[in-house]
């Protein structure tokens, strides 16, 4: 018997995540088996395991049963995978194995010609790697699911007598609608794959499952991912849940008066919401706080959904915050979109890919009441909880604007679209009647893990930035800036 | 058939007429080996001194089965008379193949 826990072999996928989830890879010298319905990326999920194959030492042949080997070609150098190139190396070789379709069937026949197109291909460029892309195409010549097996089984054995990783890809069915192939076929693999795509509120989602993975462990949840222009870019969310940091230690806000009011500031990699109605200031006092980490050398990314940036950098101007230097200083970078201008989750790819290159201390979105244009409130709801799942698992601090209506009080939009418990902290502005003139408060509603004000307190937006005009302070608290190693209380 | 009663008729490869079939197989596995011994029965039959039967066995010639694209063995193709037709399978069923190879009874 012996210890039984060694890991099996993997072969890295190289998609971002997906190794991940995979614990290391797929299974090599084994089968593995992608399926999902039209567009969920099949096609491209192995068009990444053969390229990152083919770079790092594993030549691989990659066969198409639906699509013409020119199309493969496109598809691949449309994700920045030039196929023409690796063919021409030697290192990957296309069969386009397509059937006409006007075929006169007589008789029983098999699968030896393909072996013996792909065994000659195999041959010539000492392959490791095996794609087979739209299996089922081929299967559906057979007509007779005692065939079909028979076919699997014989390709199945040719594939591990030579040791090839190998992945499968197949139209998955309908739901509740199983045909004994791809039963059979999820049998058969080592690894199975399920990409789900759908489309909730105008808005494409995609979700990858690991349904089963002999001999190694994997993660169990639905992972979302997307397709950007550089492959398959998947999103361990669970994980990073499981693993995201506690709160570190205060962090100025950038305004004296509600550094005061938070006892110091706000928690490093803490996630922030302000809210209020419009005119109220959330751009202004996040703003500040940009400016005052940035001075500080810290990095700021700042997506902003509502203005250019040159329209936010003029009206900060007006306000008395320059954030020209912390741009120059290249420790603010401001990232603007329309929400209605792409999916939630190619929203997600965008930032995360600043984050992945500006390697930000701090997040700032403004506002994420704007998220719900990119689609609907779930793809919104999805967006901002992957979001700060990464954010959080970085010890980023985010904060958040979130516009309310003009309604009075309406303290219940404050948790933003639902998701109250990842926020740490909100801070609610708003306007009241002042006699004479419209003035401005300021209320911390929350603060985990800090001591807090709970008195509304005025504030002014100048052209000097904003001002208290109380000189606040909590009873526990100096006066002026926090000392950013008190943490704890 | 009807229309052509000249001379030239029944001289053989590459006339009107004569069926020229390429038969590609894997080695000697079962459904190989019958349809080539069903194909050989129906030429004896109906086609006696205007068919060639030309086998490429893939197993030893990958090139031809790319050039074909023959995926499945056993394969026959119809090189000629145009247009051409391929037939998958061992052959078995005899009136399918008439048929795809336009040899169906009152055709001929």
């Amino acid at each position: 018997m012996g210890v039984r826990s060694r890991p099996i072999p993997k072969a890295p996928t190289q998609i971002a995540g997906l190794d991940d989830v995979l614990e290391g890879g797929l299974p090599r010298g084994r089968t593995t088996l992608v399926s999902g319905g039209p567009g969920s990326g099949k096609t491209v999920l192995g068009l990444e395991f053969l390229c990152s194959g083919a770079m790092s030492g594993e030549p691989g042949v990659f066969v198409t049963f639906e699509e013409r080997a020119e199309a493969v070609r496109q598809n691949a150098m449309s994700m920045g995978w030039d196929l023409a190139a690796l063919e021409k190396a030697g290192k990957v070789a296309i069969v386009e194995a397509r059937l006409f379709g006007e075929e006169v069937i007589s008789g029983e026949f098999d699968i030896q010609g393909l072996l013996a197109i792909l065994g000659g291909h195999i041959k010539r460029i000492r392959a490791r790697r095996v794609v087979m892309d739209a299996l089922d195409v081929l299967l559906r010549v057979f007509n007779d699911p005692r065939r079909e097996r028979s076919e699997l089984y014989r390709l199945h054995e040719w594939l591990m007598d030579r040791g090839l990783t190998n992945v499968l890809t197949a139209k998955a069915q309908r739901e509740g609608e199983t045909v004994s192939q791809f039963e059979f076929l999820d049998f058969m693999a080592d690894c199975v794959i399920r990409l789900d795509h759908r489309v909730i509120g105008q808005v494409a989602t995609r979700r990858l499952r690991v349904i089963k993975y002999r001999g190694s462990g994997f993660g169990t949840n639905e992972y979302p991912y997307v397709i950007s222009d550089h492959g398959i870019v998947l999103f361990p969310l669970t994980k990073a849940e499981l693993t995201h940091q506690p709160l570190g230690p205060k962090v100025s806000s950038g305004l004296a008066g509600l550094d005061a009011m938070l006892d110091g500031g706000f928690r490093r990699s803490a996630c922030v919401l302000i809210s209020g109605s419009s005119g109220t200031g959330k751009t202004t006092l996040a703003s500040a706080f940009a400016r005052a980490a940035s001075r500080r050398g810290e990095r700021v990314l700042y997506v902003n959904f509502e203005e250019s940036q040159e329209a936010m950098v003029a009206g900060m101007l007006s306000a008395g915050i320059d954030l020209r230097p912390s741009l120059r200083a290249r420790k603010l970078m401001v990232q603007t979109a329309l929400p209605e201008a792409m999916g939630s989750d190619n929203h997600l790819v965008r930032v995360l890919e600043a984050m992945d290159s500006f390697k930000p201390d701090h997040l700032i979105v403004d506002a994420i009441s704007a998220c719900v244009r990119m689609g609907s409130e779930q793809a919104a709801f999805d967006y901002l909880m992957r979001l700060i799942a990464v954010v959080k698992d970085r010890s980023i601090t985010a904060v958040l604007t979130n516009q309310t209506t003009d309604l009075p009080d309406s303290g219940e939009e404050l948790s933003g679209i639902g998701f109250s418990s990842v926020v740490d902290a909100v801070i609610q502005l708003r306007f009241v009647d002042a006699g004479q003139e419209i003035g401005r408060q300021i209320l911390i509603i929350k603060a985990r893990g800090s001591g807090h004000s709970n008195r509304r307190e005025s504030y002014y937006i100048t052209d000097k930035g904003i001002e208290f005009p109380n000189s606040l302070r909590l009873p526990s608290a100096r006066a002026g800036h926090a000392d950013e190693k008190d943490g704890e209380r | 058939m009807s229309q052509a009663p000249k001379a030239k008729l029944r001289r053989g490869k590459g006339q009107r007429g004569h069926y020229l079939l390429r038969l590609f197989m894997a080695g000697n596995g079962p459904n190989s080996k019958q349809a080539l011994s069903n194909l050989r029965h129906l030429c004896r039959e109906r086609l006696k001194g205007r068919c060639t039967i030309e086998t490429v066995d893939v197993l030893k010639n990958f090139n031809a089965a790319v050039r074909d694209n023959i995926l499945v063995t056993p394969a026959l193709i119809l090189l000629a008379p145009l247009p051409k037709v391929i037939i998958l399978g061992n052959l078995s069923d005899r009136q399918k193949v008439l048929l795809a190879l336009r040899l169906s009874e009152g055709d001929s």
